[in-house]
């Protein structure tokens, strides 16, 4: 199949889940259109997350962190914490928040980046994770800073667009979960885009040249220490605006909502997304969000027996059915559902054309 | 005036040093699984917290006398820690480090859960086997249960010791760590060795659990925190040197006591109980950064 | 990575996942009141840190069943969902959103936890949904009525609680010195000022406050440093893990203040934790307030209502451990609320809810002490706003010096 039919038949499927996200909340509930919106965010830090994973091959456990930064900067900038004790006033509309949470967030991420140049691997996933642990303890530490551990509301908030009253907007009236739904994806269908951009021209080679062999890539020139602290940076900034927009979906921010656990579930979630391509992440973010839900015997209700929704809905239960998930799926796709489309995908294409040489 | 500040100091070394001789067992137990098996076992925390729950049950639920009970429950640890390897970890051993540390991930969570299940996620105590006294020596207190938890951990270390210096299992053990394909050419059952050092890594958790228990509180939360701790007394030490972990346990045990004990003079008072955990997490990143092969490793030479 | 086929199987495959659960989505129906039940729904640390706390959701239930048994309220009957939030108000702030938006329930009722409940009251002030009895004794459920009055409480206000303990140190120590662990959030906070204003000009005073997170994993070097101010009185503001490490740490370091452990831990099955299996003494002698009868308490053995207690456990919570005092507060609150349905009648809405919680006068709650009544009205928005004081000796809590009431709001 020549690369420029392939590249059509991208763009087209491509469109193709553009339209279809922006007609799905007419055909479900109100708070189901607030559920999805909560996938683009998942999607848009596991954007970032495969830049730095799966293109250079650097394991971070700590994008929660990252997240957290995103998403405090936009309550600061929205609250103020002036009411802490702070010397930010606040006041800034909730979308012009995002820019600088991503700002912020990348530079954090080129900060950490390179002095973590030094360490590889098991290294550098141990360092990340110490600082997705640390995070909630240092912001409960700088409690004038931060609001420590009550956090910061935002409901109702002027900054807030959309709290209780539908938003007016292009002509429309939309409630505020359909506000949320397509703010959150129209920015994570921009994301992708400026993701796909970075990664086909040359900051993708070279990304993809440190991850296969780090000195082979010295040796044609790339330079690691630009690269990797560049995906750093990008991949950081990823999250700080997923964190924001978490912010801005909760309206509520406090130091365990953006605990180890997540950073956690966005490493898993590229991992069963499978790294590399746009359609695994979707996945990967379907999964990290419904997950819990669906082992919790949520939404599945009436699909299971009574018995087994019985015991899985005791408390644990939910955690041995997403643990035991996880590892089966380990064993099963170990390239992660990605993997397992482009198979598919294959399989498809190359039954049609295998006769063509 | 002095004499209580220096008692109040010793006690909190003694103290360090027996929350650090927990670390250092757990840490022990992550050195060995690394050492054999290259995986940073995630989930030892809670296979050590399942453990403890295992003795408890025995002690309270089924009116087994304390050591009949510790006993059993490190043997079925032991068993339980070569079952997970062969079952859990062989298939993927071999795979990327992710898929690795995804799988162990999913062990955590899912052992979590199966302790919140069975046994509620209510507080239990499980009592300690060496009492609740205290003694007084030179005007510090120290509790009973301190003494004994630094000594079983320098038993349990020592009769490691014994067990890899001079036994033959010991000394196939070590070999499998430094070259496993060698190892194989000379006769010894590798995979076997891997799923022993699994075992021994899960009875050192078994204990460490039991030790923790009666001073937190048994709840599935316990072992969270003693886990990263554990983490920086290996990364500390080197992760794959155990001298290094045992060390490394505890210093971190030690040194956290002592800037709690500083912080209440002025140059230290910076230092909140909040800081405590990014304290340990702070030494992780600072080793690694500067020394990340930590105070006892090698460094690590890469293959191109 | 957009060119290859791959995208069109996901396309697919993407569809199906998200449409999957759309076909399951509730019909709009009206919030919470059914033609045969009423939906409410709660949050409640399940798993977590409080985890000890879960028992107060299950002797809810328990009530609402057994209620539901006999036909339920104006023949409705009661659907009470329990999530549970871990004790983190993140995770509240979703749960809770969910019940109002998803589940659609008639009211939020006993959501537990100060800082659970101050993530959720502006969402739920503003959406005008009932936020019923919250299990929390925070001083800002009363003080802020005004301001958010959807908003109730119902157990005694922390404000009370802590200056009941500052005024009995002042009346019994002279010159006490009073050393507190308190948990670093506003309940713990609550009740350390209140202390401070109970402790007065009195000669008694606060020496040292060590706080502690609820993430923290444990409070060894809190009491380590309490126990080197040298006071001679230890208050335990801090939920039952941590109220039962103090105890443990306390007793290991040889230090032997008055300790007083607050309502909120100091129930007997978290006594009897504390004194690990008899051998620590330090919890003799402890103090604490409550308004609950205690199901260990041989003086109810035969009264009716903690009769029925544990015939209600047995049947409707099988395998509750019936001396765990959490469930009677449970009951209590559900109790509570049964009669305050009952008083909506037939067509119950949200609004009537509120005014009715605002005028409560029940006097025989079945499993409050006798004496004790729930009372709302004008400017009172405690239901709850007495105690009864009470010593640990010999492995159970005898009360002393009779029913205290107080005035704060």
């Amino acid at each position: 199949m020549s690369p420029r039919v392939q590249r059509i038949i991208g763009f087209v499927a491509f469109a193709g889940f553009v339209a279809f996200v922006a007609v799905l909340p007419s055909f479900v509930s109100d708070f189901k259109a607030r559920e999805y919106s909560y996938v683009a965010i998942y999607l848009i830090a596991l954007l970032g997350l495969n830049i730095l994973t799966g293109y250079t091959g650097q394991i971070s456990l700590g994008h929660g962190a990252f997240m957290a930064i995103g998403g405090y900067t936009t309550a600061i900038l929205m609250a103020g914490n002036e009411q802490f004790g702070g010397p930010i006033s606040g006041g800034m509309k909730d979308l012009w928040t995002l820019p600088i949470a991503g700002l912020v967030a990348g530079l954090a991420g080129l900060a950490f980046g390179f002095p973590a140049l030094r360490l590889s691997g098991l290294y550098l996933a141990l360092a990340t994770f110490a600082i997705a642990v640390a995070m909630p303890s240092t912001v409960k530490r700088f409690e004038e800073f931060t609001g420590g551990g009550t956090g910061i509301q935002l409901f109702g908030s002027p900054e807030l667009t959309g709290t209780i009253s539908n938003v007016d907007i292009l002509g429309r009236s939309l409630t505020p979960n359909d506000w949320m739904y397509y703010l959150a994806w129209s920015i994570a269908i921009v994301a992708f885009a400026v993701a796909w951009l970075i990664l086909r021209g040359r900051t993708g080679r070279a990304f993809r040249a440190v991850r296969d062999s780090e000195t082979a890539a010295v040796s044609s020139g790339v330079s690691l220490a630009r690269y990797k602290t560049l995906a750093f940076g990008v991949s950081a900034a990823y999250a700080g605006v997923a964190g924001g927009l978490f912010a801005i979906a909760s309206a509520f921010v406090n130091p365990d909502t953006f605990p180890i656990a997540l950073s956690i579930f966005l490493l898993v979630g590229i991992v069963v997304g499978g790294l590399g391509g746009l359609s695994g992440l979707v996945f990967g973010a379907i999964f990290v969000y419904f997950l819990p839900l669906w082992a919790q015997g949520a939404d599945l209700g009436s699909l299971l027996p009574d018995r087994i929704i019985e015991e899985t809905q005791k408390p644990g239960g939910p955690a041995i059915v997403y643990g035991i998930v996880l590892i089966l799926l380990m064993f099963v796709l170990p390239n992660g559902v990605g993997g397992l489309f482009r198979r598919i995908g294959q399989l498809i294409t190359s039954r049609r054309y295998s006769r063509s040489k | 005036m002095l004499a209580a500040a220096f008692s109040d100091f010793m006690q909190q070394v003694v103290s360090g040093l027996a929350s650090g001789g927990i670390y250092a067992l757990l840490a022990l137990a992550l050195v060995i699984i690394h050492r054999s098996t290259g995986v940073i076992n995630f989930a030892q925390g809670e296979m050590a917290l399942l453990s403890t729950y295992i003795a408890w049950t025995l002690t309270f639920n089924h009116g087994w006398s304390y050591w009949p009970a510790f006993v059993a429950t490190l043997a079925i640890s032991f068993a339980g820690g070569i079952g997970i390897h062969r079952v859990v970890i062989r298939p993927v051993e071999r795979g990327s480090l992710l898929r690795i540390v995804i799988v162990t991930i999913g062990l955590l969570v899912a052992i979590n859960g199966f302790v919140v299940w069975q046994w509620s996620g209510e507080p239990q105590q499980l009592q300690s086997p060496f009492g609740t006294e205290t003694y007084d020596i030179g005007g510090v207190v120290v509790s009973a249960h301190d003494i004994g938890t630094i000594a079983v951990a320098v038993g349990i270390v020592l009769l490691l010791w014994g067990l890899f210096q001079f036994t033959k299992v010991g000394l196939a053990l070590r070999a499998t760590a430094v070259n496993p394909e060698e190892a194989r050419l000379v006769g010894v059952r590798v995979t076997w060795m891997l799923a022993l050092g699994w075992g021994l890594a899960a009875l050192l958790g078994a204990v460490a659990g039991m030790l923790t228990a009666p001073t937190v509180g048994l709840d599935p939360n316990m072992m969270a925190a003693v886990l990263i701790y554990a983490f920086a007394a290996a990364v500390l030490g080197g992760v794959d040197s155990p001298i290094g972990a045992v060390v490394g346990g505890l210093l971190i045990g030690v040194l956290l006591n002592l800037l709690s004990y500083l912080s209440q003079y002025g140059a230290f008072d910076w230092f909140t109980e909040e800081l405590r955990l990014p304290m340990a997490l702070l030494v992780i990143l600072g080793v690694l950064l500067v020394r990340p092969q930590g105070i006892f490793g090698r460094p690590a030479v890469k293959r191109v | 990575m957009i060119a290859r086929p791959s995208v069109l199987a996901a396309v697919v495959g993407a569809a199906l996942v998200l449409a999957l659960p759309a076909a399951f989505a509730g019909s709009a129906a009206d919030p919470g009141v059914g033609a045969t039940t009423i939906v409410i729904g709660g949050t409640s640390p399940l798993t977590g840190p409080a985890a000890s706390y879960a028992s107060v959701a299950r002797g809810a239930k328990a009530y609402f069943d057994f209620v539901n048994a006999g036909g339920g309220v104006a023949k409705r009957k009661i659907d009470y969902r329990i999530v549970d939030d871990a004790y983190n108000p993140a995770q509240t702030v979703q749960a809770v959103r969910r019940l109002v938006e998803q589940d659609r329930v008639f009211a939020v009722f006993n959501t537990l936890g100060t800082e659970s409940n101050l993530a959720v009251r502006e969402y739920l002030n503003q959406v005008k949904v009932p936020q019923l009895f919250v299990a929390s004794g925070a001083t800002t459920w009363g003080r802020d009525a005004a301001k958010y009055p959807w908003t109730i409480g119902f157990q005694p206000s922390y404000a009370a609680e802590g200056l009941v303990y500052g005024q009995h140190i002042a009346r019994t120590r002279k010159k006490a010195k009073v050393a507190v662990l308190f948990q670093n959030d506003d309940y713990g906070k609550d009740l350390l000022a209140s202390l401070k204003l109970g402790l007065g000009r009195s000669g008694s005073k606060v020496v040292a406050a060590e706080a502690y997170q609820v993430t923290s994993p444990d409070v060894g070097s809190q009491i380590a440093k309490l126990k080197a101010s040298g006071a001679n009185v230890l208050c335990i503001f801090a939920t039952p893990t941590f109220a039962i490490q103090a105890y443990v740490f306390a007793n290991r370091l040889g230090w032997r203040p008055l300790v007083i452990n607050n309502a909120v831990s100091g129930t007997s099955n978290i006594m009897v934790l504390a004194s690990e299996g008899g051998k620590n003494k330090l919890v003799e002698g402890s103090i604490t307030t409550t308004v609950l009868k205690d199901p260990t308490d041989p003086r109810w053995n035969r009264d009716p209502g903690m009769r029925q207690y544990r015939a209600l456990l047995a049947k409707y919570a099988k395998g509750a451990n019936p001396n765990d005092v959490y469930h009677v507060y449970g009951m209590a609150v559900g109790y509570e609320t049964v009669g305050l349905l009952r008083r909506l009648g037939a067509n119950p809405n949200r609004a009537a809810l509120m005014a009715r919680a605002r005028s409560i006068s029940s006097a025989r709650n079945p499993f409050l002490l006798p004496g004790v009544s729930v009372k709302t009205g004008k400017g009172d928005s405690f239901p709850i706003q007495q105690g009864q004081l009470q010593r640990w000796t010999k492995g159970r809590w005898a009360p002393f010096g009779g029913l205290w009431t107080s005035k704060r709001n």
